[in-house]
């Protein structure tokens, strides 16, 4: 990494140039524009001033603020994992010399190409209690007399986002890992069966270590991503009931609605700050995995 | 060398592109921002292009969505950050006093006694309690809105009622029978339908549940008061009508919003339904089972109490910020206009701001329910006059859901949502 000449500096920096200043207006003035909002009474009908953490010691009293975080954190450490799995599962099939395999990959890719808005909708009519699909299939094979009211309960409409999360956001995992499942040399597999290894043998000592680098990757990718789920609860609870699917971004832009942007602005920070710290931990593991192998 | 060309003109027409998106032909005088359906949309641009034509005052029309929290969102951007447009817009009821307090909207006293425009013509209790700000006048109701008891004639005919019930108690003996007579042929019937998922409706409900009980939202030497034995009766008879009595559906307090209800009334599955005046217009229309077999009364009440019936509706308004308000004002007069108000109620079955066109002759032969419909708005009770208002009704959408659902008891609903009040009150209600 050291030796660069100047000129190659130059060079170099001038490639990423109109990144860094793209990255700068769209991101990095924004972050610091909520963050000095955050310290503000900002309120629409208010004298604005500056009232440095007060917002944030409020965030620590406040109920739903806390009831918004745990949920977004279980629905993270729930939905992350599952998605994990199933992407993986649909890798290592799609993965297989099968025929229309072409065509198989398009098709799992389509839940992750519909938007969280229309996926939304579309889940939401799938469990509405008087003429869902759900409650159709239950009454259609005689598995419940009265229709189930999914997204009634808290539990029923945790469960029911963690589900159409992971219909939507699987397919995502599972192309990451498909495009690092195919750069494993099929040499290596080909010299372990001859050594007599058996799948779950060649699974274990080939695929996982030399996938893991491509893991961390999707898992940071989806951790974030998780954390900041917005529009498919937007659309289908509207974070109810009663709040129980109150996500951290959909808690943050109630106070936007409602003209409070200071405290708004100290919600949003509070989730960068969580995201941030989440992704150094992933870069710190991806190094220290790549040091390994 | 040719690809590197290519590549360089081609960023800078990106770059170019996204500055010039920036600005804004300012080409109109006045930015008229107007939502709601297509068609509501579309009748506005005819309107506004005769307006056009008569006053030489050029408009330019911003299309908002239908969605009421998007709308608000379309609006409290560029206030906030001082814009010069939209100029004239549509503000929910809801909204105002947040609107107001903020400083963005122009008084109208001065340019109305100019333009001899006289405010008796309008709902004397709209004006006064909701577009009055500290004094100001700052809006003027384009449309008004109330609750009403939706019922279903025939059905009150054959089961042997002679008309549809005034009390609450009334409401639940009529629709447990009927709601068993009809279950035999369709199972998913049910006696009563009304909005009770987590959302600003539910506030409304409740208001009118709680109102006709002689409860409410109350305000009292800076205090917001909800535990009242009255409020906590309301609460309980909601609770009861889906838990206890079975005659409103179990997804209610998930799923109930104006449209589902609607939806589920129209479909002919239920007897009572609460709504406002647009769905009347829905349900005579040719592909409506209900068509023609559909009543409107005045909400029920409890025994010592009278009818009560939330104030809604739309009010027009001009930015405080605006570089063009004499044309702004113009444009507002165009719209509260007999003539306009009275051309929105025919064509778009609105339901004007001004009582004079519920007298007007041709308007009440096309429709007829108007008649009934000012009583109900002469005496609708507005919510409470307040910037945070939305966060109060934040809070009571929860807490009330909540005890709905079953989570907690109405009593310990109440109490909670009013210490979490009295947080809000004193957080937003300094100065």
């Amino acid at each position: 990494m050291r030796g660069h000449t100047l000129s190659e500096l130059r060079e170099g920096y001038s490639f990423m140039l109109p990144l860094i200043v793209f990255l700068g207006c769209f991101v990095l003035l924004p972050v610091v524009g909520t963050f000095v909002t955050s310290v503000y009474q900002d309120v629409t009908f208010l004298e604005r001033k500056f009232i440095l953490f007060q917002n944030y010691r409020r965030l620590i009293g406040d109920a739903d603020f806390w009831r918004a975080l745990r949920f977004t954190l279980l629905f993270v450490a729930v939905s992350v994992p599952l998605e994990m799995l199933l992407g993986l599962s649909f890798a290592l099939l799609l993965n297989q010399s099968v025929p229309l395999r072409g065509l198989l990959r398009c098709c799992v890719l389509i839940p992750w190409a519909i938007p969280a808005a229309i996926s939304g909708r579309t889940w939401e009519l799938i469990y509405n209690y008087n003429y869902g699909l759900a409650n159709f299939l239950l009454a259609r094979f005689g598995l419940s007399d009265e229709p189930i009211n999914w997204l009634g309960s808290s539990a029923g409409a945790f469960a029911s986002v963690v589900l159409s999360d992971a219909w939507k956001t699987t397919p995502f995992i599972a192309i990451i890992l498909l495009a690092g499942l195919s750069v494993i040399p099929s040499e290596l597999y080909r010299q372990a069966k001859v050594d007599g290894a058996n799948f779950l043998y060649r699974f274990y000592r080939i695929t996982v270590p030399l996938l893991k680098p491509t893991i961390i990757v999707a898992l940071l990718f989806r951790t974030i991503d998780a954390l900041r789920i917005f529009d498919l609860i937007y659309v289908l609870t509207h974070g109810g009931p009663g709040g129980a699917t109150t996500s951290l971004s959909l808690y943050g832009y109630r106070y936007f609605l409602v003209g409070d942007f200071g405290y708004g602005s100290s919600i949003s920070v509070t989730l960068f700050v969580i995201a941030l710290v989440l992704a150094l931990i992933y870069v710190r593991l991806s190094r220290w995995s790549t040091e390994l192998t | 060398m040719m690809p590197r060309i290519l590549l360089v003109s081609l960023s800078a027409f990106l770059f170019l592109s996204l500055l010039g998106g920036c600005g804004r032909d300012r080409g109109a005088d006045v930015t008229f921002a107007v939502g709601g359906a297509p068609f509501e949309i579309e009748f506005w641009e005819e309107l506004i292009a005769e307006f056009e034509e008569e006053s030489g005052i050029s408009v330019d029309i911003l299309r908002q969505p239908t969605d009421t929290d998007l709308r608000r969102q379309g609006l409290v951007i560029p206030l906030n950050a001082g814009k010069s447009d939209p100029d004239v817009f549509f503000m929910d009821v809801a909204w105002l006093a947040q609107f107001a307090a903020s400083d963005w909207l122009e008084p109208l006293d001065r340019f109305l006694s100019q333009k001899k425009i006289d405010l008796d013509v309008f709902f004397t209790d709209v004006v006064n309690l909701a577009d009055r700000y500290e004094g100001n006048l700052v809006a003027l109701p384009v449309y008004v809105d109330g609750g009403l008891l939706y019922y279903r004639s025939d059905l009150l005919t054959r089961y042997g009622y002679r008309g549809p019930p005034r009390t609450w108690e009334e409401l639940v003996e009529c629709s447990r029978t009927i709601q068993e007579g009809e279950r035999a042929e369709n199972p998913g019937f049910y006696g009563f339908v009304w909005q009770g998922a987590q959302y600003e409706g539910l506030v409304c409900n409740f208001l009118e549940f709680a109102g006709s009980n002689g409860g409410g939202i109350g305000q009292a030497d800076g205090r917001i008061r909800l535990l009242s034995a009255e409020n906590r009766e309301a609460v309980r008879f909601m609770y009861d009508l889906i838990h206890r009595h079975r005659i409103s559906p179990p997804n209610t307090y998930t799923e109930m919003k104006e449209e589902e209800v609607r939806a589920s009334f129209q479909l002919g599955n239920a007897l009572f339904e609460r709504n406002w005046p647009y769905a009347w217009a829905l349900h005579q229309q040719d592909d409506s089972r209900v068509k023609g077999r559909v009543g409107i009364a005045p909400l029920p009440h409890f025994p010592s109490g009278r009818s009560a019936s939330t104030l809604g509706g739309w009010h027009v308004g001009v930015s405080r910020y605006s570089e063009a308000k004499q044309q702004s004002l113009e444009l507002l007069a165009f719209i509260v206009s007999y003539r306009t108000q009275k051309r929105l109620a025919l064509t778009l079955g609105w339901n004007p701001g001004r009582r004079d066109v519920y007298l007007d002759d041709e308007v009440l032969q096309e429709l007829p329910h108007l008649a009934d419909l000012r009583e109900v708005f002469e005496g609708a009770r507005p919510r409470p006059n307040l910037p945070y208002y939305t966060q109060i009704s934040d809070v009571i959408q929860r807490y009330v859901n909540a005890a709905l659902a079953g989570e907690t008891t109405p009593e310990a609903a109440l109490a909670e949502a009013e210490r979490e009040l009295a947080e809000v009150v004193e957080r937003y209600g300094q100065d």
